[in-house]
């Protein structure tokens, strides 16, 4: 009851947001809460699955570019060239995860992030579909479905992307608590043991890459049309990096943890940085921190309310058991 | 005439690289066999190496003494990150934390490093006295490239002693074998693993050192080079000493043939190559499994 | 048609041979015990029988189908579950869940990642039921991380169970367990065998345990079958008292 309460109050908070915030916060908050999804998605990965990717840019950049090529050159209305592009990175994303899957530990993050950086180096190959160094520019927001133009304005951006975010929140939680996501929690703590039960361990996780590559690709396809561009950056390994840090640091495994935690390190970034040069050596001293004393992340901390419980010394990944009662 | 001597300078300029390579997945692969982490700072520590080199000859005006120094000192920075911080994950149940402290500690390095040499490439040049060429074959070949080759097999042939003959080397392979048990003979465990991650990092630094006259010092000559040196520490096998030395001689080649032929996807192909070998041995030719 | 058929088997590590040419046949309904010396190749035979370890030669018919090689997760779901040497458990999850999660493995719905509350409730049944067969409801909500090693055992045996085997493997059950626990153990075996569904391969150290449970006794020698039979027989065999040196009876 509690929890169903907590949730109704956020979702009619960020309803709210656009009109108790100033008008030129929208922006950063859009691209806050299109963080926080991408953050989220890479949790299902990390937190309930113990898979560490360096190189989840990838999903956000696959989307986002499909996006882009998507609405530039073809005559389609907004939420289909989302659609699309989300369809395109979940497609592109099962031969990466059959490939990286076949690892784990340390092989499978190095194979991630040469994956990253194979896309890096092939959006430079095919300048002339991918603009090279320049990205493209000039991504368009036609109109959505039926030709409406409300999603067009900055505001109707802000809650398609929210109802995007909830959306995708609403669906992973309901993926961890299933069946599937029991299977998860018995491969984070002994993957042998999960496969001599009979689980066929290896498609579980593939599954969970494509996925965790699906919500990514959303993150990517909602980012282009908005900020109108995309550029090789978006696949650079620092940005895997930053979405990686985010999610330990805003709290493994618990989906809203690093929802916050993208959410708030964008908003911070864009505060600090204009401040201190030094932000990216704030941040990544931070995540050292936290790996170190705090590894079940912020949310973590909050909701084990400060206490070395079993579960906090447990480390990263200190997901609840599925089929719990909410 | 003319295809032999191409075909011999090409095969030293791959062996030039591969003593870079070496130095650095050497140290990898050293790091991995006795901490049983893979040290992704690794490559930024090869970066800090280059920068420190080029200020270790803008001070003292001599290239030599940088190669002494910069080991040194990016060693003792080792040294202490490792007694700082990954001391203290021994006893952690989770493995992922190795993983993500020392990514956090390549991401600070970076940043740490442009803030104090400033984003634009460095470049100190190759030395006065290692300027010039050679002539193989009647082709033409730098003399620096020579000398690189010659430190790396120096490089190799005494680090090999080191391992086989003296009694810290045998402490070394002990423990990277049997931790407790050498432990349980009397030795300071922690402090033969704190040496190693220092002498580590210094091979990296050094490589780096010998690099940058070649490439010049900048920023982000980090990461394509630790995903590098983790090819050749896979296609060697994790923790062998002899499979980092010919992985090093096998990528290189590959690096020097692929630039050559496939000029525009040079960049891909190392990835590609890393792919199909984690496909084909996730455990790698010769080393033991993670 | 015999359950489980070992047909010369034999496993080899470079010049060490630690499973030689073993046949072995267990019916339907048997209590088999496989005993040995330390090093006579009766933890390899398990993994060997289970695929954990490829057979360098021979072949392990399950059931009438030759499952050599098939991988783990595919022996498992012929049903055939098993227990390890060291205690393989999920630590973090309560034993409830760990015991859900094994009940779930032949459900056909596990593969469901929307809904599935059938699934969960179905499978929590069986948990509970095994659960209750090992006596371990008492700390159904524990994490499995926190119980005593000997519960820690019974819970292992509790997830094989709830899996619903036609075979069960029990890799030195009793070890690490105190007299108490084993005779407790051994009396929940004991009553939980004696429905007569389950077909039982037990791999013991403790001899007691093995003439209380077993109807019939492989003895393995550096890694040969020395012997085969009932317990009396096996008792008797001088070549077993030889290599035990007397250590029983």
């Amino acid at each position: 009851m509690n929890r169903k309460l907590g949730f109704a109050t956020a979702a009619a908070l960020c309803v709210l947001l656009p009109f108790i915030l100033p008008q030129y916060t929208l922006t950063i908050t859009v691209e806050a809460l299109i963080f926080g999804l991408f953050a989220m998605s890479l949790d299902l990965m990390v937190g309930y699955c113990r898979l560490y990717s360096f190189g989840h840019a990838a999903a956000y950049g696959l989307g986002a570019y499909s996006c882009g090529m998507l609405l530039t050159h073809l005559q389609l209305p907004l939420p289909a060239g989302i659609l699309l592009a989300v369809a395109i990175t979940v497609l592109i994303a099962v031969p990466i995860a059959w490939v990286c899957t076949r690892s784990t530990g340390v092989s499978f993050a190095m194979l991630t992030l040469a994956f990253a950086q194979l896309g890096y180096a092939m959006l430079f190959r095919f300048k002339e579909f991918t603009g090279g160094s320049d990205g493209i520019d000039g991504i368009p927001r036609p109109p959505g479905p039926f030709g409406a133009t409300f999603l067009q304005s900055k505001l109707g951006y802000y809650y398609l992307v929210l109802f995007c975010l909830f959306g995708s929140y609403l669906l992973c939680r309901t993926i961890v608590r299933s069946p599937f996501g029991a299977v998860l929690a018995g491969i984070r703590e002994n993957e042998a043991k999960t496969r001599a039960l009979g689980y066929n361990t290896r498609a579980y996780k593939l599954a969970t890459v494509v996925l965790a590559y699906g919500f990514g690709g959303l993150a990517g396809a909602l980012y282009a049309p908005f900020a109108g561009f995309a550029s090789p950056e978006l696949f650079f390994w620092l940005a895997s990096g930053r979405v990686l840090i985010m999610v330990i640091v805003g709290g493994a495994g618990t989906l809203i943890g690093p929802i916050l935690g993208g959410a708030g390190f964008l908003f911070l970034e864009n505060q600090l940085s204009q401040l201190t040069d030094l932000w990216p050596l704030i941040f990544g001293s931070v995540f050292i921190a936290f790996v170190m004393f705090a590894p079940q992340g912020i949310w973590g901390l909050i909701t084990s309310g400060f206490e070395r419980s079993p579960a906090a010394a447990r480390g990263p990944g200190g997901a609840e058991a599925p089929g719990a009662a909410s | 005439m003319d295809f032999l001597g191409f075909a011999v300078t090409q095969c030293l300029n791959a062996l030039s690289q591969a003593s870079v390579l070496f130095l650095i997945a050497c140290g990898l692969t050293l790091i991995f066999g006795i901490m049983r982490i893979v040290n992704f700072a690794h490559g930024v520590i090869f970066m800090l190496g280059a920068y420190v080199g080029y200020t270790a000859i803008a001070l003292t005006g001599s290239f030599l003494l940088s190669l002494a120094v910069t080991p040194i000192v990016v060693g003792i920075v080792g040294m202490s990150f490792e007694r700082v911080f990954l001391r203290r994950l021994y006893g952690r149940r989770d493995g992922g934390a190795y993983l993500m402290v020392t990514f956090g500690l390549a991401v600070v390095m970076s940043e740490a490093i442009r803030l104090i040499w400033g984003a634009q490439p460095l470049g100190a040049g190759i030395p006065d006295f290692l300027r010039g060429i050679v002539l193989v074959f009647d082709q033409p070949f730098p003399l620096y490239r020579v000398f690189l080759i010659g430190l790396g097999v120096a490089a190799a042939i005494a680090l090999w002693q080191f391992l086989e003959r003296t009694r810290a080397g045998l402490l070394i392979r002990a423990v990277s074998q049997n931790s407790e048990m050498v432990h349980a003979l009397g030795t300071d465990v922690d402090m033969v693993r704190t040496a190693v991650f220092g002498l580590g990092c210094a091979m990296a630094a050094l490589g780096g050192a010998l690099a940058a006259p070649l490439v010049t010092a900048f920023l982000g000559m980090g990461t394509t080079v630790v995903i590098d040196a983790f090819v050749v520490v896979i296609i060697g096998g994790m923790g062998s000493f002899l499979g980092s030395i010919i992985g090093s001689v096998l990528i290189a080649f590959v690096q020097v043939v692929g630039a050559y032929y496939f000029q525009e996807l040079a960049l891909a192909f190392m990835y590609l190559l890393m792919l199909i070998i984690l496909v084909i041995r996730p455990g790698g030719l010769l080393g033991r499994e993670e | 048609m015999p359950l489980l058929e070992c047909r010369e088997l034999i496993c080899r590590f470079g010049a060490l041979v630690a499973v030689d040419t073993v046949d072995m046949t267990v019916e339907a309904g048997e209590i088999r015990a496989v005993i040995g010396p330390n090093g006579a190749g009766k933890s390899t035979l398990f993994n060997l029988i289970t695929n954990v370890i490829r057979p360098t030669a021979g072949r392990v018919v399950f059931g009438g189908e030759d499952i050599t090689g098939m991988p783990v997760h595919e022996v498992a779901q012929k049903g055939i579950a098993r227990t390890f040497q060291l205690c393989h458990i999920f630590p973090a999850l309560t034993a409830r869940e760990n015991a859900r999660i094994a009940a779930q493995a032949r459900a056909p719905g596990r593969w469901r990642f929307l809904g599935g509350g059938h699934v969960f409730s179905r499978s929590a049944e069986q948990a509970e039921e095994a659960l209750e067969r090992l006596g371990l409801t008492r700390c159904a909500d524990t994490p499995a991380g926190l119980l005593s090693h000997g519960d820690q055992r019974l819970l292992e045996v509790a997830m094989a169970i709830a899996q619903r085997p036609r075979l069960l493997m029990l890799d030195e059950p009793t070890q690490g367990l105190s007299i108490q626990e084993t005779d407790h153990a051994v009396g929940m075996l004991k009553a939980m065998l004696a429905d007569g569904n389950l077909s039982v391969i037990l791999v013991e150290h403790d001899m007691e345990v093995v003439f209380r449970l077993a109807d019939n006794i492989t003895v393995l020698h550096r890694g040969r079958v020395i012997a085969d039979g009932a317990p009396g027989v096996v008792r008797a065999n001088a070549e077993v008292r030889s290599a035990y040196l007397g250590e029983f009876d």
